[in-house]
């Protein structure tokens, strides 16, 4: 992005109605055309927020970062320089290059880095925080030529490098990939001189462009895609099944088709993340079956679900795969070594993310895997994903896509309903950002957000945890809002579609009765284009079409309850 | 107008968005309140980054106008 640009993103007129959110930048440099690219690209990341972004004072970084309250601002952003651990690392300072200073340069970025974690510990006990150690290239502080590695210059990345290890699992804080931004931005077209000596603003344009749109990406992530769909011949391994045979596929070095393999390999991956993988190939149904059977394979051929081999158009494939899975479009990626098929998939899912699978070209074939790890990536693997794949196979199961009464009354189901706001994980946060269908408005909702959410004393949040029989579903649903005398206020309610027709809404609306004893329910519903699930349900409960703001009171709730439920009676008592 | 000058109101239309394109025509730093020293950092940063040229040190006391900007810039384009 160029500074024009940016300044006149930032310089548009914003809506004052959207809810605000507080930024706290801190860095020693004079922020300037950085703070401009940072605002600039939080707008185009988000615009349902106005961001305000606030600085400190020029070259004090420790200052600002000591004075940084998390009762003054939503969220935060931390950068350093290698100025800010001692001031003879920038080219500011005069200070000694001297053999005889390098002792005492190390000695106070050691100081300074016992100072920066319990800072970082106690401000992201508050707000949600994105780091960035420093990106310019080290001074030549030290005596050796610039082509050979000195004690000094890595005893400081040492430093830095256990610093930012020691940062990155303090909760509530993420760090900046320095190798995600060497990829960008060259470091040597990083440092400006002129404009650092001028006027204190150390980073040429195109880096700070850069910088602020990483860090963007960090504060602000696009939602993880939730499944993937793949070819098989000359895609998941090297050879068309249904010529070679079951001995004829490939996918190793010896029959130079190890690219296949490496491919498997981030599949499997994938798989053990919670992404769900799926498979349209045209082929043989049997042949496909017994090459998937191959215990040689990287990725297990059980590992796939559904697996859709026939002779028929990819789409209808897909079709069936994304009904199976439960999810729209939008959130699965099909791969395919053949642009026709992508084609194909592309006219009838316009929404799907296509990739072509690039079987002659090995450096495309990198690019691939870091933008799948970009496409699913998320920071924490939860217990849910552990088992995602494997409660939608039993979901597939007849018997739970028509539940009948004996069948739910007969699944041993068990709820956990967990009220308490101090340990919410990001489970619950991930729910809301992610669930499309039983979703009660579709807003979403940074961390920021999320954690000044929690912080108010009249929310409350509801994770619904479940298990049957059948095995563990994990905390499928969430319900968070407010409670006003005798009034609760639903601002989020999602539920995962892997939970669908298992009685849980109704559940957790007998809890949220019980918990508040309310006389009366507000509903923030918003009728979007994917969340007719909840819209139905809703007009269920209601007897007639969900509006927004819509007013439930208690009788009803209870009346509907005991129709729907054989225990709800028991709530009236509660 | 020619394709400097129109590059050059564009700059200055996204340093002081307040102004108007005859405004503009006619901007120096006594008669734009907002010209100030950091909008001068800013303006000149858009306008390197713009046309690909360093405005050399020595010559920014002179350029304090719009029109002596475009001077500068369509001097350098014919140099």
């Amino acid at each position: 992005m160029k500074l024009i640009d940016a300044l006149r993103i930032v310089g548009e007129e914003e809506d004052r109605e959207l809810p605000v959110v507080r930024w706290d930048l801190v860095c020693g440099f004079t922020p300037m055309h950085f703070q401009t690219f940072l605002g600039a690209h939080f707008r185009r990341a988000c615009a349902s927020q106005r961001t305000e972004i606030k600085c400190g004072l020029f070259g004090d970084f420790w200052g600002n970062l000591e004075k940084l309250n998390g009762g003054n601002v939503d969220s935060a952003i931390v950068v350093m320089e290698w100025s800010d651990l001692d001031a003879r690392l920038g080219l500011r300072g005069l200070g000694s290059w001297a053999p005889a200073a390098l002792p005492d340069i190390l000695s106070n970025v050691e100081a300074r880095a016992r100072q920066f974690l319990p800072a970082i510990e106690r401000i992201s006990r508050e707000i949600p925080m994105a780091i960035c150690f420093p990106t310019l290239p080290l001074p030549p502080v030290s005596f050796a030529p610039s082509w050979q590695s000195s004690p000094f210059a890595l005893e400081i990345r040492s430093l830095i490098a256990s610093l930012s290890l020691d940062t990155a699992r303090i909760k509530n804080v993420k760090v900046l990939d320095p190798q995600r931004l060497d990829f960008l931005s060259p470091c040597n077209e990083r440092f400006d001189t002129k404009a650092e000596l001028l006027s204190g603003f150390p980073y040429k344009l195109a880096h700070a462009s850069r910088l602020a749109e990483l860090l963007t990406l960090l504060t602000y992530p696009p939602a993880p895609k939730k499944g993937l769909i793949t070819d098989l011949d000359d895609t998941l391994w090297y050879g068309i099944l249904g010529e070679v045979g079951l001995e004829g596929v490939s996918w190793d070095l010896e029959h130079q088709s190890h690219m296949h393999g490496a491919y498997q390999r981030m599949l499997h991956a994938l798989s053990e993340t919670g992404v769900l993988i799926g498979i349209a190939s045209k082929n043989d149904p049997q042949l496909v079956k017994q090459a998937l059977a191959r215990e040689d394979l990287i990725f297990p051929g059980d590992a796939a679900f559904p697996v859709e081999a026939s002779w028929g158009p990819k789409s209808q494939a897909v079709e069936r795969i994304l009904q199976t899975w439960n999810i729209a479009a939008d959130a699965v990626v099909f791969i395919d070594d053949s642009p026709m098929e992508l084609a194909e998939v592309r006219a009838r899912h316009p929404e799907i993310e296509t990739i072509l699978f690039p079987k002659n070209d090995y450096q495309a074939l990198n690019d691939l895997f870091y933008r799948l790890r970009d496409l699913f990536g998320k920071s924490s693997i939860s217990q849910e994903d552990s088992f995602r794949s494997e409660s939608i196979r039993r979901a597939s199961s007849e018997a739970l896509v028509q539940p009948s009464e004996t069948f739910l009354e007969q699944a041993e189901a068990e709820f956990i309903f967990d009220f308490s706001k101090e340990q919410a994980d990001d489970r619950a946060f991930e729910l809301i950002n992610k669930t499309n269908q039983f979703n009660l408005n579709g807003r979403r909702l940074t961390d920021a957000l999320w954690q000044s959410f929690l912080k108010r004393a009249n929310t409350f949040l509801l994770s619904v945890t479940y298990r049957d029989k059948y095995g563990p579903l994990g905390k499928i649903a969430v319900i968070a809002g407010r409670v006003q005398r005798r009034a609760v206020l639903i601002e989020h309610w999602v539920m995962s579609c892997r939970a669908f027709s298992r009685r849980i809404e109704h559940r957790s609306l007998e809890a949220l009765l019980r918990k508040f004893n309310a006389e009366e329910m507000v509903l923030d519903f918003e009728l979007t284009s994917r969340n007719a699930p909840l819209r139905d349900f809703l007009t269920e409960l209601l007897a007639g079409e969900p509006t927004p703001q819509c007013e439930i009171s208690r009788g009803r709730v209870l009346d509907f309850l005991s129709k729907t439920l054989p225990r709800a009676a028991e709530v009236a008592h509660g | 107008m020619d394709d400097v000058q129109v590059r050059l109101m564009s700059c200055f239309g996204a340093v002081f968005p307040a102004l108007t394109q005859k405004e503009i025509l006619r901007a120096d730093h006594h008669s734009v309140g907002r010209w100030d020293s950091v909008a001068s950092v800013t303006l000149f940063a858009i306008i390197e980054e713009e046309f690909g040229v360093e405005v050399d040190l020595q010559d920014l006391p002179s350029l304090v106008s719009f029109a002596t900007i475009l001077g500068y810039l369509t001097s350098k384009s014919t140099a």
